[in-house]
């Protein structure tokens, strides 16, 4: 297993008390595997993520539990120069707002090099043409010419893929994607997607794809795991997701997107609001806008059920689900 | 990092809200009985209440120790600028040669100055001119400034190109140069020429916070919605922009009223603002700096008053910036 | 169609690019919208579709007069409210109202919910007499499926999807007969979504309102409107019912914008194809001759460069007729077939 992420906690102070963003978290990711994280904002699919690159900010973030296993070592247990050598050559991580994690004062020539030359100590001169050639890779046309320029000078979506090149750089087993085409136009977001989903098969790398879109996760994801409230209520292969939901929130979310090839269907709107996560319900979190909703549901927290050997569900009624 | 950045900042919102309202099953929203009291933890007070920037505001600046202090040093100024009578019965201008540069004694604590007068009685009358000068001198500037920043940022144009270049041109203008040139030819010896001159030289820097704050503002939906509506240029500005645009102002303003304290003291050491028989701070450096080696005391209080003044009011220009600031929210 | 109560034609929106501070000169134009024609009728649902920067914000701003046209005309009821000012100008608003993107930007923060569903009725004090208005609004509160007693609450206390019913019940407030919604759900979480788009078909069918729904989101513009225009660099290339814009696409935008949408079925995965485009869309202010779409367009050839496709019926399809005959500004029209039909058993 390339990546393992077991009973992971995480905490948020902040002035009005605190915030429980991640609640027992477990996912693994093998080689050439990639595993989608579904949810809606403040779900703590991002905050896992981060915790699992080290990039949480602490504070006010706060690791409170569980371990992060990359090829069987715990991360969360390293000191930060080792996790720091981790981070870019072994995984890297693509974001959303390119534009704001690019430098916009440096060439981005120099910020591709510039991965080589901390990471692998290379010259400048070989950097800048290893620069290019990543440039190529990810479909920049002219890179050559290209190589100099700053990010402002280029598109949303060549942003984005210099974002790609740049995780690329040092051939990393894990690349973890957070939203990565979302800002972007559904045209572009297909190119972008295209060729996330080539290189992860050229390099066999593992993806984690972070999104709160279901169309994106049916396109490339073979894993998924639906986040809510911090923790995960369903885990399964996307095949057996989507025809099949073994948890009402995943049934609520496929039943209220509109689709394109589905007209006049009405559409099902899941009630209420996700939880304040300073005060998560008791019990089963999704209790209070569930259709299902029992007694035992406002008291006993679902632990994650087996469905099937590949499949499990934080319902107590999953059965009922996956057969209703 | 915008999705980080987003994701941390929804803790902060949905933990902030007093009382987050959930959803019934018919779609109708019903408050939430939110357990382990309203707001969850931390959280305001009574539900219901409304929250808005200033009372969140206020929440902070209550909690904010340089505010307390800051805040208790104003109120004091106040309170002797208006009556300093209460604390220095005697009168600053009665003074008595023969006591020239003597030390602390008993009903004079801080001694006498080169003239005899009494340190401490000027002291305490010589906040009122500090705390007129201030305080007349910021309205003023605040009131042209923004006004004028406003409907430049407001109607833009042309209107906007002039003021950005009379204003360069006012910052120009070297103020402690322009202080001794324009009111060495004023004979008038009381506080108004110190603040015309100060309104004049100030109300720029204002403008232009209220002219970028108001841009800013004009540019969001709310603004946009009120105009689809059909508002006029007045309820626009004055319901939607306004209340939304002056914090910026306010905090300028703030820190700027110690540093007029400090410009009317520094004009009135050069004998072009306040001169004698009047009382002020400035006056009294002035007159007791010949005599440093003598009499130090004479020229400590006055100077210390003065570098607590302005320090107190910048002060609370930074404790109210904290406040307002959404950044750090 | 029913009786139009809006009709647009030849609508254009440039910005002057200016370089220069008190002497300004004018250095280009931005097209931002570049010839827009469509119709509007009552009680029905126009969608806008189109990628960034195509110019249908611009086209909803100047629907409810925020932004002058450049030329054209937009008639309410046959009367052209784009020369309108003054008492006339007012008037003509209070029929056509607007819900905004961001529910965060869209409510004034200083104002509580009351006054602001209440500022219509202070900007048009006929619409409501004085002593009415607090019923009106908490009944404009009901409407919106929020409790009536959130009146003097202010906007930080309430979630995305709750402001956004807030603004929809500023925008019912004078009653207008055209609402023009500006990706009104796109800021908001999945789940939360479908319940603002099925308030909006609700009050659709309660209130008679025709809607003018903006959106890059192709399945949400599919499930609300009964027509769709599909807008590309300041023109509408696409115009059609919704079957026969998602169905039956003749202009190779369209058909390029459809395929690029994921499907929620990963069984979509293999069966579709997917067309993608090359490049980015060109700027407006360097806006390509001929045909705009021509430099990412996998047909294009020498007569594209030279004339501008017209949006009409193409030729070939109008004699057959059938679902493939609608308005489409392309030379080389043809029928693709991008949306696979699919019909998932057993969606609760």
């Amino acid at each position: 297993m390339l990546l393992e992420v077991r009973d992971l906690h995480v905490e948020f102070r902040t002035r009005d008390g605190v915030a429980k963003a991640v609640n027992g978290v477990d996912y693994q990711v093998d080689a050439g595997e990639t595993l989608a994280v579904l949810g809606e904002s403040g779900s703590g699919k991002s905050v896992t993520a981060q915790a699992v690159m080290g990039i949480l900010d602490m504070p006010p973030g706060r690791i409170t539990g569980g371990e992060v296993l990359f090829r069987g070592r715990d991360l969360l247990t390293l000191k930060e120069d080792e996790r720091r050598r981790v981070r870019g050559a072994e995984m890297a991580m693509i974001f959303q707002d390119a534009l704001s994690s690019l430098n916009p004062v440096l060439s981005v020539g120099d910020q591709l090099g510039e991965m080589f030359v901390v990471h692998r100590g290379m010259s400048k001169k070989d950097a800048r043409a290893r620069a290019v050639e990543l440039m190529d890779r990810v479909r920049i046309p002219a890179a050559r010419e290209r190589v100099k320029q700053y990010p402002h000078q280029f598109s949303g979506g060549m942003r984005q893929r210099i974002m790609i090149a740049m995780a690329l750089a040092l051939e990393p087993a894990l690349i973890i994607a957070d939203e990565p085409t979302t800002a972007l136009d559904v045209t572009v977001q297909a190119q972008v997607m295209e060729l996330l989903a080539e290189l992860r098969r050229e390099y066999r790398m593992g993806l984690i794809l972070i999104t709160h879109d279901l169309g994106v996760v049916a396109d490339v994801a073979d894993r998924i795991a639906v986040m809510y409230a911090g923790r995960i209520v369903e885990s399964a292969p996307v095949h057996d997701l989507y025809k099949a939901p073994a948890h009402p929130y995943t049934r609520g979310l496929l039943d209220s997107v509109p689709r394109l090839d589905l007209k006049g269907r009405d559409l099902c709107a899941i009630k209420g609001l996700p939880p304040n996560l300073a005060n998560v319900p008791p019990g089963c979190a999704f209790h209070p806008r569930c259709p299902m909703a029992r007694d035992v549901c406002r008291t006993d927290v679902p632990p994650l059920y087996e469905v099937s050997e590949t499949r499990g569900s934080a319902c107590h009624f999953w059965r009922e689900c996956l057969h209703g | 990092m915008s999705e980080q950045h987003y994701e941390s900042e929804r803790v902060v919102a949905v933990t902030g809200v007093g009382g987050t309202v959930d959803l019934g099953t018919d779609g109708t929203e019903t408050p939430a009985k939110a357990p382990g009291g309203p707001g969850g933890p931390g959280g305001p007070g009574p539900r219901g209440r409304p929250r808005s920037l200033w009372s969140d505001a206020w929440r902070d600046l209550r909690r904010n120790p340089v505010f307390i202090v800051s805040g208790l040093v104003i109120c004091f100024l106040v309170l002797i600028s208006l009556w300093p009578s209460a604390i220095a019965s005697g009168s600053p201008l009665e003074c008595d040669l023969a006591k020239a540069q003597e030390g602390s004694q008993a009903g004079h604590p801080f001694g006498f100055d080169g003239q005899g007068c009494d340190v401490y009685t000027r002291t305490v009358h010589g906040a009122r001119t500090s705390v007129a000068v201030g305080v007349c001198a910021t309205l003023g500037v605040a009131v042209l400034g923004s006004v004028l920043g406003a409907l430049a940022g407001y109607f833009g144009g042309v209107w906007d190109a002039v003021l950005s270049r009379v204003t360069d041109v006012f910052f120009a203008i070297p103020v402690v140069l322009g202080g001794l040139v324009l009111l060495s030819v004023i004979t008038s010896n009381t506080v108004w020429p110190v603040i015309g001159f100060i309104v004049l030289l100030g109300w720029p820097q204002i403008a232009r916070i209220a002219r970028g704050s108001v841009i800013t503002v004009k540019q969001n939906d709310y603004v946009q919605a009120a105009r689809a509506l059909g508002a006029s240029h007045t309820r626009l500005l004055l319901r939607h922009i306004a209340p939304n645009a002056v914090a910026p102002v306010i905090v300028v303003a703030t820190i700027a009223l110690g540093t007029y304290i400090a410009l009317e003291a520094t004009l009135s050491y050069l004998g072009v603002g306040l001169k004698p028989p009047s009382v002020s701070w400035g006056i009294d450096i002035s007159a007791a700096s010949p005599y440093i080696r003598n009499a130090p005391h004479a020229l400590l209080w006055p100077s210390g008053a003065l570098a607590i003044t302005v320090l107190a009011f910048i002060m609370l220009g930074d404790a109210v910036r904290d406040a307002l600031d959404p950044k750090l929210r | 169609m029913a009786e139009p109560i809006l009709e647009v034609s030849r609508l254009v929106k440039h910005y002057p690019l200016t370089r220069g501070v008190l002497f300004r000169k004018q250095v280009g134009t931005v097209r931002a919208v570049d010839g827009v024609d469509f119709a509007l009728g009552r009680g029905e649902t126009l969608g806008i579709v189109g990628e960034s920067g195509c110019g249908k914000s611009t086209v909803a701003k100047m629907l409810v007069n925020l932004e002058r046209p450049t030329a054209g005309s937009i008639r309410y009821k046959g009367e052209d409210i784009t020369r309108l000012s003054g008492r006339a100008l007012k008037a003509v608003r209070r029929n056509i109202q607007m819900v905004f993107q961001d529910p965060y930007t869209s409510l004034n923060p200083r104002m509580t919910v009351g006054d602001i569903i209440g500022e219509p009725y202070d900007i048009h004090p006929e619409a409501a007499p004085r002593g009415d208005r607090r019923r009106r609004v908490q009944e404009l509160l009901d409407v919106v499926g929020l409790d009536p007693e959130y009146v003097n609450r202010y906007p930080h206390q309430f979630s995305g999807g709750q402001r956004q019913r807030i603004g929809i019940a500023r925008g019912l407030a004078l009653r207008p007969e055209v609402i023009v919604a500006d990706e009104p759900v796109s800021a908001l979480d999945v789940s939360v979504q479908a319940q603002v788009i099925n308030l909006m078909d609700r009050l659709q069918s309660e209130f008679d309102l025709a809607y003018v729904f903006i959106a890059h989101d192709l399945s949400i513009v599919r499930h609300i409107s009964d027509r769709v225009g599909v807008m590309y660099l300041g023109r509408i290339v696409e115009t059609g019912t919704d079957t026969e814009i998602y169905d039956h696409p003749t202009h190779p935008y369209t058909q390029a914008l459809l395929s690029a949408v994921p499907v929620p079925d990963p069984r979509a995965r293999e069966r579709r194809e997917r067309i993608l485009l090359s490049g980015d869309v060109p700027s407006p202010t360097n806006v390509p001759s001929g045909c705009r779409f021509r430099t990412r367009c996998w047909k294009a050839r020498e007569r594209c460069a030279v004339e501008v496709p017209a949006l009409a019926v193409p030729e070939e399809f109008r004699a057959a007729g059938g679902p493939a005959a609608h308005d489409s500004a392309c030379h080389f029209a043809e029928e693709k077939k991008v949306v696979a039909e699919e019909h998932r058993e057993g969606p609760a």
